[in-house]
């Protein structure tokens, strides 16, 4: 299936703005931090990205075909209102994959991948996951194919989709207009959900609209006062590419092989969960971090979350 | 999976080293100055809030620290221009190998298999017991 591809076209633009970040920066132009290993590990995660790719992308492709032939309706790609349309659920369907991906353990494993640099910029934004064939997700996206919208404009979307997260992963934009800030996913919005703050953990899941997150109260606006410590609760200690790719799902399947009775927890629990309660989810980590702040900090503070 | 694909691969692969080359060259990761008592202590308090101090030994080239909170060695090492913290039994630290004046910790983590921290001596005489 041949298609138009955003994520393709756009490639030439990641490189030569990856390379204006970084010598920008270098002239003092800019506000950012690259480490050489780091920034290795992350375009090799995209690299092998892409490879993976195109091993589940047949399967993938043959998935939505396949659902397509039973759809509800005939969805015209040529209609403005169905570009809309899709635009619109598809960005939800993305909120709503972002979410069970950062909030169940199984799909976790995966997507902890474009969350464990300790640096925000564009280059993170490659760091992308090699599993999310094996995890499934690509499953939330079938609906739309049973609805009736053509494979192809499926996939155009989630590669627009794709492209615009990429320039929101910079520290040298701080903040948009506050229309823009209002409406669509931005650098600020997203440095938040990067955060391993617990004031910002499990916050800002969009895609292209943050309106999800305002809808769902998932939201948290990034705060001057508390700027975001990158990375993930237990950072990685090795830049070794197949423990960076591989280590959550060989640390789940450990812990189930130790308690294969506690399997479903461990599997589906939240990232952090145990069954003795000796390590910490974020819904915890958010919760100790309230109980010794909340006498302290100021009401107009929390009120701003 | 056609030549074209692998000639995208190859070229990918040369514009991923053009670009580590460059990020090399540039010198932007973040400033890392050696960890200090106060430096360590503040990063011990970052990392783990909920953790009182009962001793902090610090690398002797300041590119890690390891902490005694109760039962428990806090350990935070340098990765990078970052840092990485774990926590693990204190009898697992104090029995961690020693040598060349360097104590590998084995952190049972796929994550963060192994600290490495410089120090002039281990275990301490005064909570070896």
């Amino acid at each position: 299936m041949k298609t138009f591809d955003p994520v393709t076209l756009a490639t030439p633009f990641f490189i030569l703005t990856i390379i204006l970040e970084i010598v920008l920066t270098r002239f003092g132009k800019l506000r950012a931090n690259y480490e050489a290993k780091d920034t290795a590990v992350s375009l090799g995660m995209g690299l092998g990205s892409t490879v993976a790719g195109v091993l589940f992308g047949g399967m993938i492709a043959a998935a939505t075909l396949w659902v397509h032939q039973f759809r509800l309706f005939d969805i015209p790609m040529t209609a403005v209102w169905a570009w809309v349309a899709i635009f619109l659920l598809e960005d939800l369907t993305y909120y709503w994959f972002h979410r069970l991906a950062h909030e169940r353990r199984f799909w976790w494993a995966s997507h902890v991948n474009h969350h464990s640099s300790q640096h925000y910029n564009l280059s993170t934004a490659l760091r992308q996951t090699w599993t999310g064939g094996i995890a499934g997700t690509w499953l939330l996206w079938l609906p739309l194919s049973f609805l009736g919208f053509p494979p192809a404009m499926i996939a155009i979307q989630k590669g627009i989709s794709l492209v615009y997260q990429y320039w929101i992963h910079t520290e040298a934009i701080r903040r948009m207009p506050r229309w823009f800030e209002a409406v669509f996913n931005t650098p600020s919005h997203h440095r938040v959900h990067h955060a391993r703050n617990p004031r910002y953990l499990d916050r800002n899941y969009a895609g292209i609209l943050i309106v999800w997150d305002r809808l769902f109260g998932t939201f948290q606006p990034e705060l001057d006062e508390e700027p975001c410590r990158y990375g993930i609760v237990k950072n990685l200690g090795t830049f070794n590419i197949v423990r960076v790719a591989f280590h959550e799902w060989i640390a789940m399947l450990q812990d189930v092989a130790r308690q294969p009775r506690h399997a479903l927890g461990w599997l589906f629990g939240p990232p952090g969960w145990s069954p003795d309660g000796s390590r910490q989810t974020s819904a915890q980590l958010k919760a100790d971090w309230q109980a010794r702040t909340a006498p302290a900090a100021p009401p107009e503070l929390d009120r701003a979350a | 999976m056609g030549q074209a694909f692998f000639i995208q691969l190859a070229a990918s692969g040369a514009a991923i080293a053009v670009l580590v080359a460059l990020a090399a060259w540039a010198k932007i990761a973040r400033p890392s100055a050696p960890l200090d008592d106060a430096k360590a202590r503040a990063l011990f308090a970052d990392e783990f809030p909920e953790r009182s101090l009962e001793a902090v030994w610090v690398a002797s080239d300041g590119a890690g620290a390891l902490a005694k909170s109760g039962g428990l060695a806090l350990v935070i090492c340098r990765l990078g221009d970052g840092y990485v913290a774990r926590q693990l039994p204190w009898a697992q630290a104090l029995s961690a190998s020693f040598r060349d004046g360097r104590l590998s910790v084995d952190l049972a983590d796929v994550a963060a298999p192994r600290a490495v921290i410089a120090l002039p001596a281990w275990p301490p005489k005064e909570l070896a017991a």
